[in-house]
């Protein structure tokens, strides 16, 4: 159903009670608050230029802002791995692997994110990584081959947290990806498993060729979102001081006292990462309902 | 109709017991024989395990009790046989099951590439050539979705057809048409009956059985009640029940 998009009397007045609301907020702000306003200081957080070797550096939000893409980024490919593979066990008839997934499912769901962060990190950075010596090979590695592993990672010394964090991330996030997989497979129609059977596939032929496609088609919105949720809350490995784009933004916070500044820029940033995505579920959505029609 | 000549036995079906996990017992001590390029029709009133009967054949219910022997190999725990018996039986559904996400092409050329491992190319022809057969060779590149019911219902043989199998095997493959596409369906499934193609047809059409069917099963229960030649069949049935369910659907 396509809505009105005309303008009636009742939009009219929540948008003026709006404008009034933030009427308000503007006058506090300017009358109330005894705030000292600093926006000058800002742009150095985000570019300045470095008279030493006479070049554009990014700042200390900007270079927190790669940190969070790059968590985001990778959380994603990951997250996305482990909701798919888990998923399937979800709906497999394997009773044991059933077991498997759900227990993992519902460790995730059942504990507070930093609760998990932190027993995950402890238990896969020192346990599982630390031994690895990622970092010490790192340094080993040519500067060229440091600074692609800087670009993609994070710089040596640095890396084993990072991958623990993101690990962390990952497993959290694809438990919930687990259930959208689940429920996507369960939604196929018996039909096609029938006369994909009926056919001769093996369960691999069938899942590759005829399931999982139509899954995938089907659970995009919800990736979609799920992938925005992941993107907010990379900002919890800030507790373990992953240096991401709220870890930067606390710390500058306590050192310049700028908050409102500062986590204005902070709200921007996530929102250029946040809302192409928004944007794209939107579009997805429009898409799917009239291939279904 | 002209004088066909049978083969020697292709399907044996022993005894087979089917019992549901919720109790129902749709097939008891199930047992008939079906032989090379014969056309077996199969009617009988609703929930009389006609289904039950189809799927248990081509290994997608499991029997209890009983057994089935296919072209000498029995449909047994060997998870190798179950597959190569499926690959040589084509079954049609009531409700097409056509694969929406591929092109009709792509749904009749899938299995032969997978299951039979032929070339991509020579799976292009074969799919074009049975496209042809049932009247679909313009439509080649749409969606299930742009397809009107009966010709979906024609992919679908199509596609069953494309592994060249033994048997084929129609569940009610007209009963979810509009009437006015019931008859391009029907005349695709004669064609391939005048063939000489092994068929086993669970149907509604009972113009169709007389016209094809080589033997007729009536089944009620979970059993075979009456079995017989169109023509003993429909005008001498021998049975109660079967006169019963005959008078109600004339
Ligand atoms: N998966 C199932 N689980 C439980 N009971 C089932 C299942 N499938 C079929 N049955 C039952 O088994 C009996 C036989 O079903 P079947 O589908 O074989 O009947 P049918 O002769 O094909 O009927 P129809 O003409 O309505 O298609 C019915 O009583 C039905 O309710
Ligand atoms: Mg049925």
């Amino acid at each position: 159903m396509r809505k009105k998009s005309s303008l009636t009397l009742t939009d009219l007045l929540i948008g003026s009670f709006l404008l009034l609301v933030c009427l308000f907020f503007v006058y506090r702000i300017k009358v109330g608050l005894n705030y000292n306003w600093a926006w000058d200081s800002i742009p150095q957080f985000i570019f300045r230029f470095d008279k030493e070797n006479n070049e554009w550096v990014s700042g200390i939000l900007m270079t927190g802002f790669y940190t969070t893409i790059r968590l985001s980024f990778w959380g994603i490919i990951l997250a996305t791995v482990f909701g798919v593979i888990s998923g399937i066990a979800k709906t497999s008839s394997i009773l044991f692997l059933r077991w498997l997934a759900t227990t993992y499912v519902e460790t995730m769901r059942n504990l507070p994110p930093l609760v998990i962060i932190f027993i995950a990190y402890f238990f896969v950075g020192d346990q599982l990584l630390s031994p690895l010596g990622i970092d010490d090979w790192a340094e080993t590695l040519s500067p060229a081959s440091q600074n692609i592993l800087s670009i993609l990672f994070a710089k040596p010394g640095y890396l084993t947290s990072f991958f623990a964090a993101l690990m962390t991330l990952a497993i959290f996030e694809g438990a919930y990806i687990t259930e959208i997989v689940r429920a996507g497979i369960e939604s196929i129609d018996k039909g096609q498993w029938e006369a994909s059977h009926a056919l001769g596939l093996t369960w691999y032929q069938q899942m590759r060729h005829i399931i999982l496609p139509q899954t995938f088609q089907r659970i995009m919105p919800p990736m979609a979102g799920q992938f925005i949720s992941l993107i907010k809350d990379s900002s919890i490995v800030s507790v373990i001081s992953i240096q991401e784009l709220c870890f930067q933004g606390i710390e500058l916070m306590t050192s310049t006292l700028h908050t409102i500044e500062i986590w204005t820029v902070v709200t921007l940033m996530y929102l250029t990462l946040t809302l192409p995505c928004s944007l794209l579920v939107e579009k997805l959505e429009t898409r799917l309902n009239l291939s279904l029609r | 109709m002209t004088e066909k000549k049978f083969g020697d036995y292709i399907i044996n079906v022993d005894n087979i017991c089917k019992t549901f996990p919720n109790g129902v017992k749709a097939l008891c001590n199930f047992s008939t024989n079906i032989r090379r390029a014969e056309v077996v029709v199969v009617i009988g009133p609703s929930g009389s395990g006609k289904s039950t009967f189809l799927r248990c054949l081509n290994g997608l219910e499991e029997i209890d009790s009983g057994s089935i022997i296919f072209d000498g190999i029995p449909l047994d725990d060997d998870k190798k046989n179950r597959l190569k018996i499926r690959r040589e039986m084509g079954m049609v559904f009531q409700s097409f099951n056509l694969f929406p996400h591929m092109t009709v092409l792509e749904n009749v050329t899938l299995a032969q590439q997978l299951v039979r491992k032929s070339s991509a190319s020579v799976a292009k022809s074969v799919s074009m050539e049975l496209l042809e057969k049932v009247g679909i060779q313009d439509k080649v590149a749409s969606y299930p979705a742009q397809l009107s019911g009966g010709q979906q219902q024609r992919v679908a043989i199509a596609r069953a057809l494309a592994l060249k199998p033994k048997v084929m095997l129609f569940d009610e493959a007209t009963s979810a048409l509009d009437p006015e596409m019931i008859g391009e369906v029907l005349d695709v499934m004669k064609t391939l009956a005048n063939e000489g193609m092994t068929m086993i047809c669970v149907t509604h059409e009972l113009g169709f059985a007389r016209e094809v069917s080589d033997w007729v099963i009536f089944m009620d229960e979970g059993r075979i009640i009456e079995g017989g030649t169109a023509e003993e069949f429909f005008s001498a049935p021998k049975e109660e029940r079967t006169k019963g369910f005959l008078n109600q659907i004339l």
